[in-house]
């Protein structure tokens, strides 16, 4: 066969805002006015600790890099010397990293199991529905008696907010799946259920299981400050300590390493999702 | 690869797939009652008929993807009880997976079951080749217009060899000219590998283009209403007085005006 007039490979589609300044600039401009509506609004206010200014946070926030902090390796008991900032968040991640990691597992297998087969729906359905509206933070109380606040309670926490969005995502991609495709892997030869989850169910889902994910790395930092909050080590923990001691740009400094932490989180994903969905 | 020696008449007189008596409900439709046909080895069948005849669901049955209510289809002698290699299927929206390339898509059904790989690769090649999609073999299935996603679509189904080629309205989502070509690649595909063919379509020019035999099928309830040997030498003109006659004489069977129903 030959390819004369229906070669029209789709141009790759350049992403709208490279090559217009004009919307970078407006962005820039939101920032610079919201900088400007701060620092006059710490200017006005008494007493000072109710709204730390803009400089006053920065100073604060260079200054968590400017100390060292030690803090206990979970599990190994070893000690590890990290600049402050950088010591905190690493404690957080102690727990937001299994707490996301194992709750996204144990989410996408539990929803790509219901997804596809229809009698463990109709098991789990109804249980679903009572336990899904629970606000993970509502389980913080079990948390606590069951593990203690430390690091495996708040893991537990952001294990059981990672669970459902991961669930959700898995669950709808694999219903999801067009019947034509499952209908053309079975002529190709495609026999048995769990080589169909596989070869076609999977990939299929893949875009909202990632999703699912991307989503639960944002949600999963609400959650853990949330835990933390209530006395767990890290950098919500220090939000709290520093506002006891009325050093407001403190924990506004740490609200900003939370929100960067986060920046990076979501990029890094972002970029692996780019690459993995290439097909899209 | 060499044509076959045997004349299509010969290869017909083996009966490749056999229709007997079979019925299929949905609901309130009666999508199949009845319906008999037999296609004989080697053949280019196609189905003709208004929306609702039942042309989809009688491919789907003798491809094992929808189970009839009653009666049985053979194929090669034996019972259909599911999907298999020996029948390939070409689906109307084409059913590529977008997530594979298109050298994947075409490999697809080669790896179940796994395959000698030496072998496989070069296989690939081929059929790309044969479809005429060289160069687009690291293409994802959005980068490519419909008619190269159906070239996709018939060497993924070519790949395993089955004996049989079903064809869901392949064609039916290009345009015109796209189509015209496709018509006369397939025909040729068909004559190097002398697959069996059964072909749905609603237009009836495309079917009096590619069939020996041409089966027409009525809606409610879907049936078999008749058959057309079509004698005309191949490549045929759509403007000569036989072609332009068989199309009459199919279209007044129909009955109603089907190509403003569609």
């Amino acid at each position: 066969m030959s390819t004369q007039t229906d070669t029209r490979s789709s141009a790759v589609v350049a992403g709208s805002f490279e090559g217009d300044p004009r919307r970078y600039l407006r962005g820039l401009g939101g920032l610079l006015v919201f900088l400007l509506v701060w620092w006059v609004g710490a200017m006005t206010t008494q007493p000072s600790y109710l709204v730390p200014g803009p400089l006053d946070s920065v100073r604060a926030f260079i200054d968590l890099f400017a100390t060292t902090t030690a803090i206990v390796v979970p599990v190994s008991g070893s000690d590890l010397v990290l600049p402050t900032g950088l010591a905190h968040l690493t404690e957080t991640l102690f727990h937001y990293v299994p707490g996301l990691l194992l709750g996204a597992s144990c989410g996408v297998s539990l929803g790509l199991a219901m997804g596809w087969n229809g009698a463990l729906d109709d098991w789990l359905r109804p249980l679903v529905r009572v336990l899904r509206p629970i606000p993970p933070l509502a389980w913080v109380v079990f948390a606590i008696v069951w593990f203690g606040i430390h690091h495996t309670g708040a893991a537990f926490i952001v294990f059981v907010g990672a669970f459902w969005i991961n669930f959700y995502g898995a669950y709808g991609g694999v219903e999801g799946v067009s019947t034509d495709l499952t209908d053309a892997a079975s002529t190709l030869g495609v026999e048995r259920d769990l080589s169909m989850l596989k070869l076609v169910a999977l990939p299929s889902a893949a875009p909202q299981v990632l999703t699912g994910f991307r989503t639960s790395i944002g949600r999963c930092w609400m959650i853990v400050v949330g835990a933390e909050l209530f006395g767990a080590p890290g950098v919500g923990y220090e939000i709290i300590n520093a506002s006891n001691n009325l050093a407001m740009a403190t924990s506004v400094a740490y609200m900003f390493l939370i929100s960067l932490a986060f920046l990076c989180m979501d990029v890094g994903f972002r970029l692996l999702e780019g690459r993995v969905l290439a097909w899209r | 690869m060499a044509l076959s020696s045997e004349s299509s008449v010969d290869r017909e007189s083996r009966e490749k797939i056999t229709v007997r008596n079979v019925s299929r409900a949905y609901d309130s439709t009666q999508a199949l009652e009845g319906v008999s046909l037999s296609v004989g080895e080697g053949e280019f069948c196609c189905i003709v008929g208004p929306s609702g005849c039942g042309k989809t669901t009688l491919l789907r049955a003798i491809a094992g993807l929808d189970d009839p209510d009653g009666g049985s289809i053979l194929v090669g002698g034996d019972p259909v009880t599911g999907p298999g290699l020996d029948r390939g299927m070409v689906f109307q929206e084409y059913a590529l997976f977008p997530w594979r390339t298109v050298r994947g898509n075409v490999r697809f059904g080669l790896d179940r079951p796994a395959c000698d790989c030496a072998d496989c690769e070069a296989r690939v090649r081929e059929l790309i080749d044969l479809v005429g999609l060289d160069g687009f073999e690291d293409a994802y299935p959005k980068e490519l217009s419909g008619g190269m996603k159906q070239r996709v679509g018939i060497a993924r189904a070519l790949a395993p060899d089955p004996e049989i080629l079903l064809m869901d309205e392949p064609f039916g989502s290009v345009d015109a000219r796209t189509r015209d070509r496709l018509h006369a690649e397939l025909l040729d595909i068909w004559a190097q590998t002398g697959q069996t063919v059964v072909f749905v379509t609603h237009d009836i020019d495309e079917a009096v283009t590619l069939a020996d035999r041409v089966v027409v099928m009525d809606a409610e309830p879907g049936s078999v209403q008749s058959t057309f040997s079509i004698g005309i030498e191949r490549p045929r003109e759509r403007t000569s007085r036989e072609f332009v006659d068989y199309v009459a004489r199919i279209r007044d069977e129909l009955g109603s005006p089907i190509d403003t129903i569609e």
